[in-house]
């Protein structure tokens, strides 16, 4: 199986690595969601096929390519070595960052073969949405098999462009398919080869021949003695440019991000113990931007995106199912004799997949929210609990002991009182807990957002902080310990409340870079909502703005009209859940924006169907109040998490809310400036994205050039 | 549907939190007041259709957070506006006070453009309280600032008992229409 070529692989490490563990089996994934598909047949398999992920060809990962065969399916998956490493730069993370998960060979739209003169052999992937998977280098030759055995399975179509490339199709539409990929090329327009000389071709074998040849017929004689390496194409040679640079950009945007969170103490965004989602490895380049021609338009109207069935085939594969609460039993299996949580890394993945049993909640919050550390014991959370009431209460006499005549004399003060006053009476009244008549609850509610505005003065108070305390006081049922609660939750989600709007602004704007790099990455079609949303102003993404400053918790709980009490009890409960699950930061720290694409693309046909303009769209997602279903669309969020794992996580700013700022991380001068370089910039961008009037390459390149 | 278009008229109801704004576009539109809506975050909107002269408009009236805070967000909702209604609540000085602020940041946000000809309505809510014996603002002082600001049509509303909402949204809506017909010429 291994042809060892002119390379010495006496002190190779990952060679070594490879030979150890070359008879292992290839299941990777610690969540043991995705398997080598089962009962495949491994129809190719191929050691010592690498990549380089930086400039240094020293530096690279080495790993197993296989193409595995279930029913009428061909998957192709390269899965890095484990094992130690000749070159530190090079951590597990960049390892499980570029693991080709298994994938359906048909996601492919072309292969690029290279054979360089000197060196080895290296082909490149690219999907159908653009996308590029870094070099594979096969350092133990093997390229003519793995593109022959390729063309035993489906229809491999060597471009008539150029003859180093494959044109993947399956046997569904080849027109459009060729269509496609003529449009990722980025050609000089050719005209489709006839849809019925190719569908009728009977084997693959011949397939390949006739669909060379009708292309020789359309595109005339100039192509019959194609020289191996094609003339300069200026339209072709700017795609790839553009997607050279996009490439290296992002690359240095995803170590940059990875950097600050090295250097970020103890919130760690991707957590270094192996637990982190595993990725679709691609390299997050942007698909090229064509001029617009008429091929592009005629192949984006054959090109009806088929996006929901595209979803929930997503969910299906990459999200886990949902589990019942965290009972008793298993929360007291989780303690150790002295209360200590033993593997709060285990505790946060349960409660991730099932949230907490009603009655456990008030004890499990303040280790979630951090008021308890993980590692205290009974006695130490009883001596806590007692010291932050006191704290408490001296916080409260602050404002208890202000006279009238101070009061007069102190216009902030009335002013606060004042919202916070108008605010209680009108928060969650139609909730059993607080409605009623002088409800003694609506007063503790009052209580503590005045003495929160002491307690961090510089915020005060704000409109939406009584959504938050809530729920808080409802579950924790008491004052001081709901106080410190908040006062917890107020650290992560207190910037949405800033006055300049920044913390909203940055998440936001993460969303909609998100959103552009998703679309790109994930839909098999070119984004066609972003370009929606750009062509009817959305591109700022405002209308989830109620939806992120409060973290759903007006879209579950909140139906003024409803008449059935106990709906109204059952969607409280859910924003109980959606919090709980959102709190434990297993596997990101912004669910929350992962669950806003997860609506988003659960109602894409209506919202590009009924041709919303952003009025409507914003009507329309304000009326989804209390029509989400928690448990489905959580598990669509976590599906979109895993799925674009540290790709989808590098779009988002590091210390963006609810993350920790990054003041509080032990960081260089020079990282310091680097950030305050960040925040000046991302306030021009999201000025920018705001104003959603501009190209929005403009825009995410502007971020990228930061980010680099 | 009929193939014309039919005129949609924005209007935008900005003033402190807890003046009434949600609960005057409630009853206007649906014929509804509650004690217990919440504040409004972000923002809204309610439609309604009505007819003026023959001419069958609809009329999409925004509701926006009142808090201070949210007001740089205006930029995304005030576009395209027609008219804006101010509202302050007559009990509370404070919301009055904030109507210069309320006036002069529409503009700035909106960015209309003929801004002196743009039309504003004031309407001073809550005048059922306490058989408006609480009252704090003088119905001659709101009528002044009215005044001083290139004669704003002003009314005196009930949200909760339902008075003069409706002739208010009328002449909103009038307003508004006035408007958009100067745009298009």
């Amino acid at each position: 199986m291994i042809e060892i070529e002119s390379y010495d692989f006496a002190d190779d490490v990952d060679y070594a690595a490879s030979q150890q563990q070359g008879s292992q089996s290839i299941m990777r994934s610690n969540s043991g969601k995705m398997k080598d598909p089962e009962g495949g047949e491994v129809v190719y398999v191929k050691d010592n096929v690498s990549i380089h992920p930086t400039q240094y060809m020293s530096e690279r990962i080495s790993g197993r390519l296989k193409l595995v065969k279930q029913d009428d399916s061909l998957f192709m998956m390269w899965i890095p070595y484990k094992g130690q490493n000749t070159n530190t730069r090079l951590s597990e993370r960049d390892r499980n960052l570029y693991t080709i998960r298994p994938l359906p060979i048909t996601d492919v739209r072309s292969i690029r073969r290279h054979t360089p003169p000197l060196g080895w052999q290296y082909l490149i992937v690219v999907l159908s949405s653009g996308l590029a998977f870094p070099p594979l280098y096969f350092y133990n030759g093997g390229v003519k098999e793995f593109l022959a055995t390729i063309k035993q399975h489906v229809l491999l179509v060597r471009s008539a462009d150029d003859a180093n490339v494959f044109i993947v199709n399956d046997f569904q539409d080849p027109l459009q398919k060729t269509l496609s990929s003529l449009e990722l090329l980025g050609v000089v327009p050719v005209v489709a080869p006839s849809s019925a000389a190719i569908a009728v071709s009977p084997t693959s074998e011949s397939q390949e021949k006739m669909a060379e040849c009708a292309c020789d017929t359309n595109c005339g004689s100039e192509f019959i003695e194609r020289p191996k390496y094609k003339v300069n194409d200026p339209a072709r040679d700017f795609s790839i440019q553009l997607l050279e640079k996009f490439s290296l950009v992002t690359k240095f945007a995803r170590e940059t991000t990875s950097q600050l969170f090295r250097e970020n103490s103890g919130e760690n965004l991707f957590l270094s113990d192996g637990r982190k989602p595993n990725h679709i490895p691609a390299l997050p380049a942007a698909p090229p931007k064509l001029p617009p021609n008429d091929v592009q338009k005629v192949s984006d109207e054959v090109h009806v995106p088929e996006d929901p069935l595209e979803f929930y085939k997503l969910a299906l594969i990459w999200g886990n199912p949902r589990q019942p609460p965290l009972s008793q039993e298993e929360w007291g299996d989780f303690l150790d004799s002295e209360g200590r949580v033993v593997d709060s890394e285990a505790l946060k993945k349960r409660v991730f997949y099932g949230g907490i049993a009603h009655e456990l909640r008030k004890e499990v919050w303040p280790f979630l929210l951090g008021h308890y550390d993980f590692n205290s014991t009974y006695a130490e959370r009883e001596y806590l609990r007692s010291a932050r009431k006191e704290d408490y209460e001296i916080i409260k006499l602050q404002w208890q002991s202000i006279s009238p005549q101070q009061a007069k004399r102190f216009t902030k003060f009335r002013e606060r009182k004042g919202l916070i006053d108008k605010d209680v009476v009108r928060t969650d009244r139609s909730f059993s807990y607080y409605n009623g008549d002088d409800n003694p609850n609506i007063n503790l509610l009052y209580d503590i957002l005045l003495t929160y505005s002491f307690y961090n003065f510089d915020l005060g108070y704000c409109q939406g902080m009584n959504d938050y305390l809530s729920p808080l006081l409802f579950v924790m049922e008491d004052e001081s310990e709901a106080f410190w609660c908040f006062a917890a939750l107020m650290e992560r989600v207190g910037p949405n409340f800033n006055r300049d709007q920044s913390g909203m602004q940055a998440q936001l704007f993460a969303l909609s870079k998100y959103c552009l790099v998703h679309w790109q990455l994930v839909e098999l079609s070119d984004s066609p909502l972003h370009d929606y949303f750009k062509q009817n102003d959305c591109l700022n993404y405002f209308f989830c703005f109620r939806w992120i400053l409060m973290q759903f918790k007006r879209q579950c709980a909140d139906i003024y009209f409803s008449s059935f009490a106990h709906h109204r009890e059952l969607r409280y409960e859910e924003t109980l859940l959606l919090w709980e699950v959102l709190w434990t930061h297993h596997l990101t720290e912004h669910l929350h924006l992962y669950v806003c694409v997860a609506i988003l693309k659960k109602y894409r046909n209506k919202i590009m169907g009924d041709r919303m303009d952003f009025d409507t769209l914003l009507k329309f997602i304000n009326e989804l109040t209390g029509h989400i279903d928690i448990e489905p669309t959580l598990r669509d969020a976590e599906a979109l998490c895993l799925c674009l794992g540290e790709t989808g996580a590098a779009c988002i700013p590091p210390g963006t809310p609810p993350s920790l700022p990054l003041k509080n991380a032990l960081v260089s001068s020079q990282l310091e400036d680097e950030i305050l370089g960040y925040t000046i910039l991302r306030k021009v961008i999201a000025d920018q994205i705001a104003s959603a009037k501009e190209d929005d390459l403009v825009a995410f390149e502007l971020v990228f050039r930061w980010e680099w | 549907m009929s193939t014309r278009r039919r005129t949609l008229l924005k209007v935008i109801v900005l003033g402190d939190s807890g003046v009434g704004k949600t609960s005057l576009m409630n009853q206007y539109v649906h014929k509804k007041f509650s004690q217990q809506y919440k504040a409004t975050i972000g923002a809204d909107f309610v439609t309604k259709e009505l007819q003026i002269d023959d001419k069958l408009v609809t009329l999409q009236i925004w509701d926006t957070a009142g808090q201070e805070r949210f007001q740089s967000l205006g930029v995304a909702f005030y576009r395209g506006a027609d008219c804006c209604v101010l509202v302050y609540d007559v009990n509370v000085m404070k919301s009055f006070d904030s109507l210069d602020n309320w006036h002069d940041e529409f503009l700035k946000q909106a960015n209309p453009p003929d801004p002196k000809a743009f039309p504003f309505i004031l309407l001073g809510n809550k005048i059922d309280i306490d058989g408006g014996n609480s009252r704090v603002v003088s119905e001659k002082k709101a009528r002044d600032w009215c005044a001083s600001r290139g004669n704003i049509p002003y009314f005196e509303t009930s949200a909760k008992e339902n008075i003069r909402v409706d002739d208010a949204f009328l002449c909103i809506a009038k307003a508004a229409l006035a408007n958009e017909r100067e745009q298009d010429m």
